[in-house]
């Protein structure tokens, strides 16, 4: 009884922490979406006191997101965003699969010194790496390209980490079976390697979409051009530097930045928290 | 159908401080089926990768038919092989496994259709070709990794450990089907194995491996009566041949605890050798009033249906007897044994060879 009554306890101890947990995450983003059909006067007006009208609009409009649509080319910058996170999850699963492939299915000397190079990268933080890549990328003339913003990140550290480890579970039996069946090194990659290792490639594939569409930084600096700014970018530029933000369309706008991330995941999340857990390494 | 043949075949693994395999010399002859057996770690897979095109040797030359093949990739060796875990792919069904070797060979699909279901039937697999291998039982898994080798039509068939994830009946079943197997094709065939009973019911020819080394060859009724040395002696039958420490005295074979066997006949020995007296269980009788030539006490019975197994210890040394069951004696009770002296082995006490 006594045993019963504490593990009753623990569980809604545990239970009242995750939804904490919840709201911590869910409320800012309630916030941006019931902000984004307010009208600009009422957005800061309904923050103090707290209450239920800080969270949901008493008189819904669209008008932010007529403004927006009319006013900047968000739609373009979603093209754009679309367009770059869509080659970078290609690139990078051909990439890396085939990198992950080599290092842990062929002999060759400085094979562990080759990986270890490659993570020695991952541990770098972006902002060391951001000079060295523009005028890398910028000598190569890619700047203001699309090509420029993805290309630096497509021979991921972090997704050949993910798909080695996932080649490394695989049997050593099964390629020994494709070779003596007559497949060379692309066809037991391509026919055998490839279709068992479905769901890490998913993995990565959601993860690198997920890093490519939130990009923000990278793209700030390598695409200034209006013609290829990405979403997030096109987001904070959206009011020119001398007026005060239209809080409204910005809201609007990240609703309609997220929105397709939202339904990704919604789709494949058992998908990306398999990654997740796979990698040991968070988001 | 191909000769087989090893010439002084070495391998030696990178980082390795020993040989996995040393100076071996093997011919399999055409259609016969021969077993590689030994301990684990001797050398027997990697040999059989060898000849696969798996592994390459580091010294030594192979041959199949009249093609030397180390160098070539094991497409262009004219081989199958059927491996320890299946090694079947988990995303194709069984007829696409089957097939696989075919369509990478450019093969009619008329003909690969004709092989699959030609194979599939010889194996009853007819019904599960559009099964995924997750779908299968063990049995079934291994019957189609069988019917992948088949279908190619390959010289030599190669079959490492193909039955040690099988359970105990299930194993029995397939021993039977390979040897069957092999009998209606007449290919030549490897087989590895660590288990002893699968190389006598199996083989027409046993190998016996120790240490990268051949330690002796034969039918496996030779290796059985004959063995060449001790190591052959307690790995080959089962229960195990017992080994009591003994030294000639007087003409005559001293087996300690007052236990005196003459000689085999044949056998002149020196005063004073040290020898190890291998006795296989069965080579023990009960003795009939009278006429035991030692009587211990049984530590353990044993009963095997057919049989009884009766442990006892001689010399403080551990001895089993195989009896009939009508003649085995209760736990703790005393047995009369009789020993022919032509039924035993000899082996050198210190080099472990025959005598």
């Amino acid at each position: 009884m006594t045993e019963n009554r504490s593990r009753s306890r623990r569980v809604l101890g545990v239970s009242l922490i995750l939804v904490a947990i919840v709201l911590c995450f869910f409320t800012p983003f309630l916030w941006i979406v019931s902000n984004s059909f307010k009208p600009q006067l009422t957005i800061f007006a309904d923050v103090t006191p707290l209450s239920w009208k800080t969270f949901l609009p008493v008189h819904p409009v669209l008008e932010n997101y007529r403004t927006l649509f009319a006013r900047t080319n968000i739609l373009h910058a979603l093209l754009n965003t679309a367009i770059v996170s869509a080659a970078q999850v290609a690139l990078t699963l051909v990439l890396c699969s085939m990198a992950a492939y080599a290092l842990t299915r062929i002999r060759f000397r400085g094979s562990k010194v080759v990986f270890a190079l490659i993570l020695l990268t991952f541990l770098l933080p972006v902002e060391a790496m951001l000079v060295p890549l523009y005028q890398v990328v910028s000598g190569l003339g890619l700047d203001n390209t699309l090509l420029g913003v993805m290309i630096p990140w497509i021979a991921s550290p972090f997704g050949l980490f993910l798909l080695k480890q996932s080649f490394e579970e695989l049997p050593r039996d099964l390629e020994d079976a494709a070779r003596i069946d007559g497949a060379g090194h692309l066809r037991t990659f391509v026919s055998v390697i490839l279709p068992n290792v479905k769901v890490p490639l998913l993995t990565l594939g959601l993860v690198t979409f997920l890093f490519s569409w939130n990009s923000f930084l990278w793209p700030l600096v390598i695409a200034q051009a209006p013609e290829i700014q990405l979403i997030q970018v096109a987001i904070a530029q959206q009011g020119s530097p001398t007026q005060l933000p239209n809080w409204g369309e910005t809201f609007a706008g990240a609703t309609v930045a997220t929105l397709p991330l939202i339904l990704l995941f919604l789709l494949l999340q058992k998908y990306f928290t398999q990654g997740m857990a796979m990698s040991g390494i968070k988001g | 159908m191909a000769q087989v043949r090893l010439a002084s075949i070495g391998k030696t693994y990178e980082g390795a401080t020993a040989n996995t395999i040393r100076g071996l010399d093997l011919e399999v002859q055409d259609g016969e089926f021969l077993v590689l057996v030994g301990p684990s770690g001797c050398g027997k897979s990697t040999t059989l990768r060898m000849i696969a095109g798996l592994e390459e040797p580091t010294e030594g030359a192979i041959w199949i038919g009249n093609r030397r093949v180390d160098g070539l990739e094991p497409r262009e060796r004219d081989i199958a092989m059927v491996f320890q875990n299946y090694a079947l792919y988990p995303h194709m069904t069984v007829a696409q496994n089957m097939s696989f070797g075919l369509r990478l060979a450019k093969v009619p699909k008329p003909e690969i259709r004709r092989r699959v279901e030609a194979a599939a039937e010889t194996l009853g697999l007819s019904a599960l070709l559009g099964r995924h291998p997750k779908a299968l039982s063990g049995g079934q898994r291994q019957r189609v990794a069988m019917g992948r080798a088949i279908v190619r039509e390959p010289g030599v068939f190669l079959f490492d450990e193909p039955l040690s994830n099988l359970d105990a009946q299930l194993r029995g079943q397939m021993r039977a089907e390979i040897r069957r197997l092999h009998d209606r094709l007449s290919a030549t065939t490897v087989y590895v194995t660590h288990d002893q009973v699968e190389a006598m019911t199996l083989a027409d020819r046993v190998v016996v491996l120790k240490d990268g080394r051949i330690e002796q060859q034969g039918t496996p009724q030779e290796l059985y009566d004959r063995p060449a040395t001790r190591f052959v002696a307690g790995f080959l039958g089962s229960p195990q041949m017992n080994f009591l420490a003994g030294e000639v005295r007087q003409g005559a074979l001293d087996l300690g605890a007052g236990l005196v066997l003459a000689l085999p006949p044949g056998h002149a020995l020196a005063e004073g050798r040290k020898l190890d007296v291998g006795i296989r269980p069965e080579a023990f009788a009960v003795a009939a009033p009278g006429a035991a030539i030692l009587s211990p006490r049984a530590d353990l019975v044993e009963l095997l249906g057919a049989t009884s197994l009766v442990h006892f210890s001689h010399a403080d040394q551990p001895c089993t007897a195989l009896v009939p069951p009508a003649q085995a004696p209760r736990a703790g009770a005393v047995i009369g044994l009789t020993l022919a002296p032509d039924r035993i082995s000899l082996f050198d006490a210190e080099t472990g060879r025959a005598v």
